[in-house]
């Protein structure tokens, strides 16, 4: 193919801007007109690959997103003094006190034992089995934290960078800034989990971005992209037919209004979709994955079947040079039972990811890609007494734990840390305004060129503009 | 280039007099040290960046964390403060941070002039004494000073601002026009050179039609406008245009219309958004009541002044006159409601908005007012109030100040569902859909019942386990069960937690009795949190047919932790709560207030009276928005408009019209506009008179000149043709196949959508959403698409693909791209298939003498070419052969579907089945199935007609 495929030729805020189009554009807003000059003149699609802002090694990156708020200290941040306190009363004082910390709390210590892995002496629980295997690929950062208390609002902060959702999502602003550097497919493409997450699609809208840049989700179940086929009982070559009369009705129209360039798009793009209809299924299919493979992911384990399926498909999009993928595997919100909910949900990742990240190692992508592991916020050292004796964790925006892999990560290090109870970040301390702005320097992106004029004013991942930390740089 | 390098060397080499450089400092270095450094580098002190201070010359002199002196006067290039700005040294990191905000080449040469003639820096008394003695030279060659109050710096409030950023603030000045009769005004003043000649009719006609009703005309009307239209002469063309805007005004369409535009930019949706995403049941009165002041040609003063203070209006009992003649006569002692002014308020909370057991309560309340200012701000003085949350506007005179003044006028709006009977104008019909809600809360409160009957049978075990005498339990859950079991606080079956309560009362220890959902399976777990959560929900769902408006009220703010149902009126509005003392926030943060703030208006304008008690805030703020004078309002209004009939505004960004969004193109043809709409007593109706029958609104879209003369796309010598948009091309496909149902307003309807993201397990807070299911009547499902229901965590992708805004963000203009998701939706699609096979359907059964060319008329308003008739018989034959082969079943709606989710208490995957009762009486569209061959061929030309560019645009 050599027309790109999704992101077609065709839109009008995107494609190479002759003037014409302005002429007879709708519609058309400044920020359009500054991101087509950032376009070289010759590129011809909105996705056209170009060049980094900084020089750097990361080109793809494989987004984990633990929707809910995995536990920190019941993961990598062992906390040893909740031992002591177990069950002790807790009180929590002060004015950003919600309903949630409502009624008598109680420490909780963590139910997995910890232990130190690798050359780095990564802690881990231990119910990270194969995680702990490649603890030395890894770049913990314990010291980042968000606004928000409640998941919509904390995963938009997470993804978009702004709480309220609308904003366009990292994997937007990645393609935006770095193009793709496959035209036949999107350029970012989500592995949500069967149920969406709080907050939907949202998460990865293009929010004021031109719609090329929209996450494509696959969608777990049935049809991976929605209509991707015609309805049942119309075979190709009847498709085909249709076509040609369209096409047929659409020259004439187009011989009639020649000055009218978006009606050109418009036709290519039915011809894209019906060529993309073809190689998408093999294109995201894992067929033809050698069982080897296949059984390293955990495919064909009950537990790990989903996940597995999910990043054993990040690595071929990788592969074939999709931009930004972002798994999502949840919910992670455990506020009660966290040994049973949190021992299940590590199992269903564990070893999946583990085997990404050996994946990439042994075909020489882990050094382009840069891997993320992260949810939206922490969890509390202390609960509630919602389940009676069921131990579990409240929502904790002052501290989590994020790592990364790959991609010119400081990876065997751990950056950052938080109190002796998990309970606040007191070392590196970075809003994630700052892990979005490091996560685009890895990428070879600078937020502060980043910008997309919107509304009457340039807008950034940021919102404000941060700092990168460059303690996780390696 | 020559002469410029020589320019620099000048520039470079010169040293000022002593004087003169002082004052460049004042006039010049010292705004842009402000404008573009200070924030990160003095204004707080516990935030500046890498340790470097830029608030005195001695701490701008020493550097920061660098250690190396930034500024060495006299020598710009070994000034570390000067290198970073030319962001062209590759020791020092471009300053400011922003590539958007870099120094402009002229700034940066005053940086350097400054440095080069010994970097002078008069102290803050000393810049006062300069700056006054040379305030007149400098205001006319910089810019003017703007009087605003409250300013956070003084530096701020003396800033100086170009006299063309200003223009929204002028007065509207109504150009002197030469009332040539013969001229439009409107030509006139756009000044066309070279226009293109006026469109033929079947071209305006579609337009026109479109344009004022989102519909296409039917081909009736395309050929009785069209054959006394090209029979006439110009002035009586011009009076067929005349009569055709009149009768597409008085369409009831119309409001749908307009409504369609002004949903978009306050952000209509029926959902909350956010975690629990509950529907929120009331508002689509608000939607309807926007399509009626649409129709009714309310005065936009009137319709501003309902959407913010009806409620107030209401009690001061200086409505509008469409009173409700209530038949609540039990109630005679009270005063009949006005539904209409307790309805339009509804604008007031059209943002997402919760309040739920994790969020703070104060923060949340605080979004609300954030969210309500913006909005009121963005809506109708085209200002983003937002920029001044935190800080001083950086750009606009708009001091953090007047960001809270304005917000102090909703401190006391408080959030209700308030009873507002249904007036008679209202579309009340299909209320009987609420028996599905029903049964799904009856199945609910089974599942509660089952769960608990379970649980006490667990208990029995759990003491049998642990060996514990069960007499205790026993004689409380007896206890528990007196009363039916019911609890009443939740409203279902819940003996075993009850039976909890009583031990926990009479202090028995927790082991000594089971525990909370003793024995659950994760089945169990996810059961319970699905029926109790899906309880709470459909408080919300049932709101729908209940007489109660999505409102406000004012008073106290009475304290809440979550907001889990609806919120109806306190007894006593004044009492039980905190008179809210609006302050500046630092930071925003509803923890840090500052200076306490009255309530006031941008204050640029002078200062209004305004009450500082509970009531009348908004009435005041409202009254002052709604003013002839208020050349915001105006202005904004009638930019909207232009764009709604041109697509694009005369100043670019409808939503601000501060400094950064874009000027007008023709500010006179704004302030004409502006004026006129006062002159004709706010009529929004005549302002489309006006625009229409302008030659510009006439012309047609083909270029004149050759394709090589590049012009404006401002210069209106053609008009642009645009593309439908979502709701267009569906109502459009739905009218041509004469599916659509056109009745006006009433509950949300529930089209089909694609029935994969239908069944879409959804997570909302705790629990799943429940499924998508369409209405059972097709005339039901294919209203127009104003009034589908609007949910903010699942939008229809047709809508979604085609450019429809996400209701989160007010959307000022409408996106349009062509990714190829639109290709998958509208070709692939089930309900394009639909359509065109009712089109087909349609044409046959009519028995049309030729269905080629009734198909053409329909769709394209025209007739097919020979060719393009031969063409679509030939393919309608080729169909038919292929058709013929191939055999069609019918598709039976889902009665129950299976949800595969991960359960949050024990992150296991559980299962459910959710009934949906609402696919019982399903009547589904036409199906292949019940069609024959030909009709079906005939739908495969149908398709590609929809699909075609000449449907899908507009010129």
């Amino acid at each position: 193919m050599n027309a790109p495929f999704f992101p077609c030729a065709g839109s009008r805020a995107l494609h190479a801007p002759t003037r014409r189009e302005f002429v007879y554009g709708l519609g058309t807003s400044l920020g359009s007109v500054a991101l087509t000059s950032l376009l070289a003149a010759e590129q011809k699609s909105p996705l056209a690959p170009k060049p980094q802002m900084v020089p750097a090694k990361a080109k793809n990156c494989i987004f984990l997103m633990m929707e809910g708020g995995p536990s920190h200290i019941d993961c990598f941040d062992p906390k040893p003094v909740l031992e002591k306190l177990h069950l002790k009363e807790f009180t929590r004082e002060g004015k950003m006190k919600s309903a949630m910390e409502s009624g008598k709390r109680y420490y909780v210590k963590s139910p997995f034992k910890f232990a130190q892995h690798g050359q780095s002496g990564a802690w881990m629980s231990e119910p990270w089995q194969h995680l702990s295997k490649v603890a030395d690929e890894l770049c913990f950062y314990r010291g980042c934290q968000v606004d928000s208390v409640n998941h919509p609002t904390a995963m938009y902060q997470m993804n978009c960078g702004n709480r309220f959702g609308g904003d366009p999502a990292i994997g937007s602003w990645v393609n935006y800034g770095l193009g793709s550097v496959n035209q036949d497919l999107p350029g970012f493409i989500v592995l949500p989990e069967i149920s969406y997450p709080q907050g939907g699609s949202a998460n990865w809208g293009n929010g004021y971005l031109p719609a090329h840049f929209q996450g494509t989700a696959l969608r777990a179940k049935g049809s991976p992209i929605l209509d991707l086929q015609p309805p049942q009982g119309i075979t190709p070559e009847h498709q085909r037919a249709n076509l040609d009369l369209l096409g047929k009705l659409n020259a004439k129209h187009a011989e009639e209004h020649p000055w009218h360039d978006e009606l050109k798009a418009r036709m290519n793009n039915y011809e894209l979709a019906f060529r993309m209809q073809m190689q998408v299924p093999e294109v995201i299919g894992l067929e033809k994955e050698d069982a080897k493979t296949k059984e390293a992911y955990g495919i064909g384990t009950d537990a790990t079947d989903a996940f597995g399926r999910k990043c054993l498909l990040a690595r071929k999009l990788v592969e074939k040079g999709v931009r930004f993928v972002q798994l999502y595997a949840g919910t992670w919100d455990s506020h009660d039972y966290i040994e049973r909910a949190h021992g299940n949900l590590i199992r269903q990742v564990d070893q999946p990811i583990a085997a990404l990240i050996a994946d990439l190692k042994q075909r020489g992508l882990l050094d382009d890609t840069l891997i993320v592991w992260c949810g939206e916020f922490g969890r509390t050292p202390d609960n509630g007494v919602r389940g009676g004796t069921a131990y579990g964790r409240d929502h904790n925006p002052k501290a989590m734990t994020i790592w990364m892999a790959g991609g010119g990560c400081k990876a065997g290090h751990s950056i950052g840390s938080t109190d002796d109870r998990g309970m606040e970040a007191i070392e590196e301390v970075h809003h994630v305004r700052d892990l979005h702005v490091t996560l685009l320097r890895l990428l070879g992106l600078d937020d502060n060129k980043l910008t997309f004029y919107h509304g009457g004013r340039f807008k950034q991942l940021s919102q404000i503009g941060g700092q990168v930390i460059d303690k996780l740089i390696a | 280039m020559l002469t410029r390098i020589a320019c620099l060397l000048a520039l470079i080499a010169s040293t000022l007099h002593a004087e003169d450089a002082e004052s460049l400092f004042v006039r010049r270095v010292w705004p842009l040290f402000q404008e573009k450094c200070l924030a990160c580098h003095g204004n707080d002190e516990k935030k500046i960046k890498a340790d470097y201070d830029m608030r005195t010359y001695e701490s701008a002199t020493k550097g920061g964390e660098s250690e190396t002196k930034a500024l060495v006067p006299g020598k710009p290039d070994e000034s570390p403060l000067y290198l970073a700005s030319t962001r062209q040294h590759e020791d020092w990191e471009p300053m400011p941070p922003k590539e958007a905000d870099q120094l402009k080449p002229e700034q940066l040469a005053w940086i350097k002039e400054w440095i080069t003639s010994g970097a002078p820096w008069p102290d803050e008394a000393k810049r006062n004494v300069i700056a006054k003695a040379s305030a007149e030279k400098w205001s006319a060659e910089d810019g003017i000073t703007v009087k605003v109050v409250g300013a956070l710096s003084p530096e701020w409030a003396n800033r100086r601002y170009k006299p063309e950023s200003l223009w929204g603030y002028q007065p509207v000045k109504k150009p002197v026009l030469s009332n040539q009769p013969s001229v439009h005004p409107i030509d006139e003043l756009l000044a066309v050179k070279d226009p293109a000649p006026a469109a033929d009719a079947r071209t305006f006609i579609r337009r026109a039609t479109f344009d004022l009703t989102g519909l296409p005309p039917t081909p009736e009307e395309v050929e009785a406008f069209a054959t006394a239209y090209d029979r006439s002469n110009p002035s009586d063309q011009t009076d067929l245009i005349g009569t055709l805007i009149d009768k597409l005004l008085s369409s009831l369409h119309y409001g749908e219309r307009m409504a369609r535009h002004w949903l978009d930019v306050v952000r209509y949706a029926d959902s909350s958004g956010f975690a629990n995403d509950y529907e929120r049941g009331n508002a689509w009165r608000y939607r309807d009541y926007v399509v009626r002041s649409f129709n009714a040609d309310k005065p936009y003063d009137q319709f501003i002044r309902e959407q913010i203070a009806g409620d107030a209006l209401l009690e001061s009992d200086a409505g509008t006159p469409a009173r409700n003649d209530a038949s609540s006569a039990g109630k005679s002692a009270r005063i009949t409601p006005n539904s209409e002014l307790l309805i339009a308020p509804g604008f007031l909370r059209m943002g997402p908005w919760e309040l739920t057991g994790m969020e703070v309560a104060k923060v949340a309340r605080q979004r609300f007012l954030d969210d309500v200012t913006n909005s009121v701000g963005e809506t109708f003085l085209a200002h983003s109030l937002q920029c001044a949350r935190c800080h001083d506007h950086k750009f606009d005179p708009v001091p953090t100040h007047d960001y809270y003044a304005m917000q102090a006028c909703f401190s006391t709006t408080q959030l209700t569902e308030r009873e507002a009977p249904f007036l008679k104008e209202e579309n009340t019909a299909g209320f009987e859909e609420k028996k599905h809600l029903e049964t799904r809360r009856a199945e609910h409160m089974a599942v509660l019942q089952r769960l608990d009957d379970k649980l006490l049978q667990n208990a029995q075990k759990w003491l049998a386990d642990k060996k514990l005498d069960s007499a205790k339990w026993n004689a409380a859950v007896t206890q528990a069960k007196k009363g039916g079991g019911k609890n009443p606080k939740k409203g279902f079956s819940d003996v075993f937690g009850t039976a909890r309560q009583i031990l926990t009362k009479q202090g028995l220890p927790e082991d000594s009795f089971p525990p909370k959902l003793v024995g659950f399976e994760p089945e169990d777990f996810g059961n319970e949190r699905v029926a109790r959560k899906g309880l709470e929900r459909l408080k919300w769902e049932m709101e729908r047919y209940e007489p109660y408006a999505f409102s406000v009220y004012d008073g106290v703010t009475i304290p809440m932790v979550t907001v889990y149902q609806p919120l109806r009126m306190p007894g006593d509005r004044m009492k039980n709560g905190e008179l809210e003392q609006t302050a500046i926030l630092g930071g925003g943060d509803p923890f840090s207030p500052t200076a306490k703030v009255k309530p006031g208006v941008l204050s640029i304008f002078g200062s209004v009276e305004f009450p500082e008690g509970i009531e009348g805030r908004r009435t005041a703020l409202a009254k002052w928005i709604a003013s002839k004078d208020n050349p915001l309002t105006t202005r904004t209004l009638v930019n909207r408009l232009w764009l709604w009939h041109f697509g694009q505004a005369i100043a670019g960004n409808p939503n601000n019209f501060g400094s950064t969004g874009k000027k007008p193109t023709h500010p006179e043809l704004l302030d004409f506009l502006a004026a006129t709409l006062v002159e004709k007593n706010w009529s929004i109706k005549e302002m489309h008179r006006l625009i229409m029958t302008s030659a510009a609104y006439r012309r047609t879209s083909f270029p004149t000149r050759s394709k090589t003369d590049e012009s404006e796309n401002s210069s209106y010598a053609t008009f642009t043709p645009r593309r439908l948009m979502a709701e267009e091309l569906r109502d459009a496909m739905l009218s041509i196949t004469g599916e659509l149902n056109p009745t006006l307003g009433g509950i949300p309807n529930r089209p089909e959508i694609n029935i994969e993201v239908a069944m879409q397990p959804r997570q909302v807070m705790g629990t799943f959403a429940s499924a998508w299911v369409p209405n059972p009547l097709p005339q039901q499902r294919h209203r127009r698409s104003l009034y589908a229901l609007k949910i903010r965590g699942l939008r229809d992708p047709f809508m979604e693909v085609f450019n429809e805004p996400a209701p989160d963000f007010s959307c000022e203009a409408r996106e349009v791209s062509t990714v190829t998701p639109q290709v998958f939706s509208l070709f692939n699609g089930q309900a394009s298939y639909d359509r065109a096979l009712a089109l087909a359907n349609r044409v046959l059964k009519e028995k049309a003498a030729d269905p080629i060319v009734r198909i053409f008329t329909l769709a394209y308003s025209r007739q097919p070419t020979a060719d393009e008739k031969a063409a679509c018989e030939a393919h309608w034959q080729q169909m038919i052969a292929k058709q013929t082969t191939l055999t069609f079943a019918k598709t039976q709606p889902p009665l129950e579907i299976r949800r595969d989710a991960v359960e949050e208490n024990t992150g296991e995957k559980f299962s459910f089945q959710e009934k949906l009762p609402g696919y019982t009486d399903f009547v589904p569209d036409l199906q292949p199935a019940d069609c024959d061959a030909k009709t079906r061929a005939l739908a495969d030309v149908c398709l590609v007609l929809l699909n075609s560019n000449e449907f899908a645009y507009l010129y």
